[in-house]
């Protein structure tokens, strides 16, 4: 294998030396909440119990039975005016005013049921997410590949957007076509109809999602996708281009995933593109659509007729791959 | 003959079994070097995972799913082939019908461990039974297969009964205990009983005929046609093909298999009437089936579309055309056709083992070169293109599982009694 020295431009710090730097760089929470007006010893004692709470150790009710009042001393009208949903109005231990959870859009709450209100609120406006990508406007850089990769971590093989290359004619009249190739989120998709155990769905949104922890690895779905556009994970590893290449997955469909390890999920299963979902849920657009030099990708609601996607997919230029196979793909081509 | 047939039935027919000391060792030395090499390349495949394989994201389905769709069509074969006897009553096949009926359920458990060799998470196995998906063909397909595995062993049980009470009375040791575990406590030989027996097996049969052939192996035909990515199997015709070749490799098995359990367990002469009948089937399936494929390869031709006539273009010209003209076509087809042509020759032992064989080998062929070559060219123009061999761990995992088949087939013959005991004629 390739000695540490042959790597141009990076610099020879073993693995010991990089935790000592990240050490160093690090901010000690004693001395930053000292230089805060407020107390140290009630902002130590609530970050410690937040994190049981996030761990599962404490519920979020004692927690708040336990700091709410000495909060509310020690912050004030701030803490008023910050929403949180997590106090029951109920009990009348609330301590946040109406007019501002009003103006936050953030409901007056338990947690369980301001998670539920939030996951009707969206179903109701029941979005189909699209992507319409200009031929005339895509230079064929690649650099939506790139983007995908660092964005989604994919390892070695698998790469969600591809560009397909395609010369036309004889020299010298030739022409060359760059098709981009992401999943097309088909509304019939092949993948999802053939899948043994219902891993591969539709969502309301239109994205088609893979459950990881469901799928067995049979294949079909990549035998039956008219689109090439579905990888197998095999277990490779950017291991020596990368340091720590594994160490953060990318949280696919919005679902968290420890570092990459042998054996575990997704090693094993089929994968493809997610139209970014884990940045749809924060307003941003899919990696690919953001980092398009020449703004080819565009991407939106397609069940908004004002919306501009919408109106680029209804266009004389706009069509779809394969169109005879009745997939009816959520990506559309301008021509 | 008849004498020799007395005898057996007074007692030599319950030490059924290899009867050669040498060549017994000798069998039982290869089957155990078989499952050595497949212990070792299936340790490499569980801990080294998927990527101990040449599939890749182009070509994801390679030798395994080859010989899946052998096996599965190897199974469906031969019970076809045992149903001549218990439903449809030809003569002279009862002689072969519970041999038929073994090889056919160890075909199907063979076949579906090399499908569960395939699976990405071979943990995961059990999802195929919690989670359930009506549009898909292989969700259908696995619950088929565990019905079609019980109906055949049911069907074993009754076809083979009776004589499992007389081994379980007269022979001596393990032969008898087994005999008389198997027999599930119903161990009378009435003549009531005997017809019960008989039409329990009919029943059983005909539940298992649709089964066959429209679920476990037209639905694995199915699912291959419905994938309308891949023109090469994506039409009507598919799915027949797919059950007439395993009608061919069916009966060539049971042929091949009837000559040799004959000459090295029971030590008896071949019935040549018998051998005769099952050799002009076996002609006539693979008219049958030189047919249909032909059919189908003139109709992807016409259609001048770039993954259908690509594809066929690939089997017959491309790199592994040695595969389609020298092992499907020839071994498959001309071979034993040629030598089964002949009314002396189909009488000839040994030439109808050579036929069988090479019809079992050609048809290997023909189901690689079903899986591998639609999933060689890209779907979309401009993707790579594959190129699928498989490698060593691939070509030794299959080895043992195929040594692990020969086993108990070979354990199953020479514990149960395969040969009907009461060999006076059909049970007519």
């Amino acid at each position: 294998m390739s000695t540490e020295s042959a790597r141009p431009g990076v610099p020879e710090a073993g693995t010991g030396r990089v935790e000592e730097m990240l050490d160093d760089d690090r901010i000690d929470p004693q001395e930053e909440l000292e230089r805060s007006p407020f107390s140290t010893d009630l902002g130590t004692a609530m970050a410690e119990d937040a994190r049981r709470v996030s761990a599962g150790e404490l519920s979020s009710e004692s927690f708040w039975a336990r700091y709410d009042e000495a909060a509310a001393e020690e912050f004030g009208v701030a803490y008023a005016e910050t929403p949180n949903p997590a106090i029951d109005a109920e009990d009348g231990s609330q301590t946040i005013a109406d007019g501002a959870a009003e103006q936050l859009q953030c409901s007056v709450d338990s947690m369980d049921s301001v998670a539920a209100s939030l996951d009707a609120a969206a179903a109701d406006e029941a979005v189909q997410w699209g992507m319409v990508i200009d031929l005339q406007k895509c230079v064929g850089c690649d650099s939506c590949t790139v983007a995908c990769k660092a964005e989604n971590r994919t390892p070695p093989g698998v790469s969600y957007n591809v560009v397909l290359e395609e010369e036309h004619g004889e020299f010298p009249d030739v022409t060359r076509t760059n098709l981009p190739r992401p999943c097309m989120q088909c509304e019939n998709p092949s993948c999802v109809q053939v899948c043994p155990v219902s891993a591969t769905y539709t969502m309301n949104n239109g994205v088609v999602n893979i459950d990881y922890d469901r799928c067995i690895g049979c294949r079909y779905c990549m035998i039956a996708c008219p689109y090439g556009a579905r990888y197998f994970d095999f277990g490779e590893n950017y291991d020596q281009e990368v340091m720590g290449a594994g160490e953060v997955q990318s949280p696919e469909y919005g679902v968290t995933k420890d570092a990459r390890a042998e054996g575990e999920s997704p090693i094993g299963n089929v994968r493809k593109c997610s139209f970014c979902y884990h940045r749809l849920g924060r307003d941003e657009e899919p990696a690919c659509v953001e980092t398009c030099i020449g703004d080819a990708r565009n991407f939106g609601d397609l069940s908004d007729p004002e919306s501009e996607v919408a109106q680029m997919a209804e266009s004389t230029r706009s069509f779809q791959l394969k169109e005879h196979t009745g997939n009816d793909p959520n990506v559309y081509y301008l021509r | 003959m008849s004498t020799l047939l007395e005898d057996t039935s007074l007692g030599l027919g319950y030490e059924h079994g290899i009867t050669d000391a040498r060549i017994r060792l000798g069998w039982y030395a290869a089957i155990a070097g078989l499952l050595l090499v497949g212990a070792y390349a299936m340790y490499l495949r569980v801990t080294g995972g998927m990527a101990t394989t040449n599939m890749n994201s182009v070509t994801p389905w390679g030798a395994w799913v080859a010989f899946y769709i052998y096996f599965v069509g190897l199974s469906a074969g031969a019970f076809l082939v045992s149903t001549l006897s218990n439903v449809f009553g030809m003569a002279g096949m009862h002689e072969i019908d519970r041999d038929a009926l073994l090889a056919a359920i160890i075909a199907m458990v063979v076949a579906l461990l090399f499908v569960w060799t395939d699976l990405g998470r071979m943990d995961r196995l059990f999802n195929v039974f919690l989670h359930r998906q009506l549009t898909s063909p292989l969700s259908w397909e696995v619950h088929a297969y565990v019905a079609y595995i019980l109906v055949l062993s049911v069907e074993l049980y009754f076809a083979m009964r009776a004589d499992l009470v007389r081994v379980a009375r007269r022979a001596t040791g393990i032969r008898a205990r087994l005999a008389s575990v198997l027999t599930f406590g119903h161990r009378s030989l009435s003549d009531a009983a005997l017809d019960a027996d008989r039409r329990w097996l009919k029943r059983f049969g005909i539940v298992g005929i649709p089964l066959a052939i429209f679920f476990v192996h037209g639905g694995t035909g199915v699912l291959f046609a419905v994938s309308k990515a891949r023109p090469y199997w994506n039409s009507g015709l598919f799915p027949i093909i797919f059950v007439i070749s395993a009608v061919v490799s069916g009966t060539a098995l049971v042929m091949a298999v009837y000559v040799l359990r004959r000459r090295f367990f029971d030590d008896r002469p071949v019935d040549p009437n018998l051998l005769d009948r099952l050799a002009q089937l076996l002609v006539a399936f693979i008219l049958t089936d030189v047919a249909f494929t032909a059919i189908d390869a003139l109709i992807a031709l016409t259609t001048l579309e770039r993954l259908h006539v690509g594809t066929w273009l690939l089997v017959s010209t491309g790199e592994m055309s040695w595969s389609f003209w020298g092992v499907m076509v020839a071994l498959g087809w001309v071979l034993p056709a040629a030598l089964a042509s002949r009314r002396a020759w189909r009488r000839t032992p040994w030439l109808m083992v050579v036929a069988g064989i090479s019809v079992v080998i050609g048809i290997v062929g023909v189901r690689f070169n079903i899986v591998v070559p639609p999933l060689i060219l890209p779907v979309l123009e401009g993707l790579p293109h594959g190129n699928y061999v498989p490698t060593l761990v691939e070509w030794g995992t299959s080895a043992g599982i195929i040594g692990l088949g020969l086993l108990l087939y070979t354990l199953g013959a020479e514990l149960l009694p395969l040969t009907p005991l009461d060999t006076d004629g059909d049970h007519a």
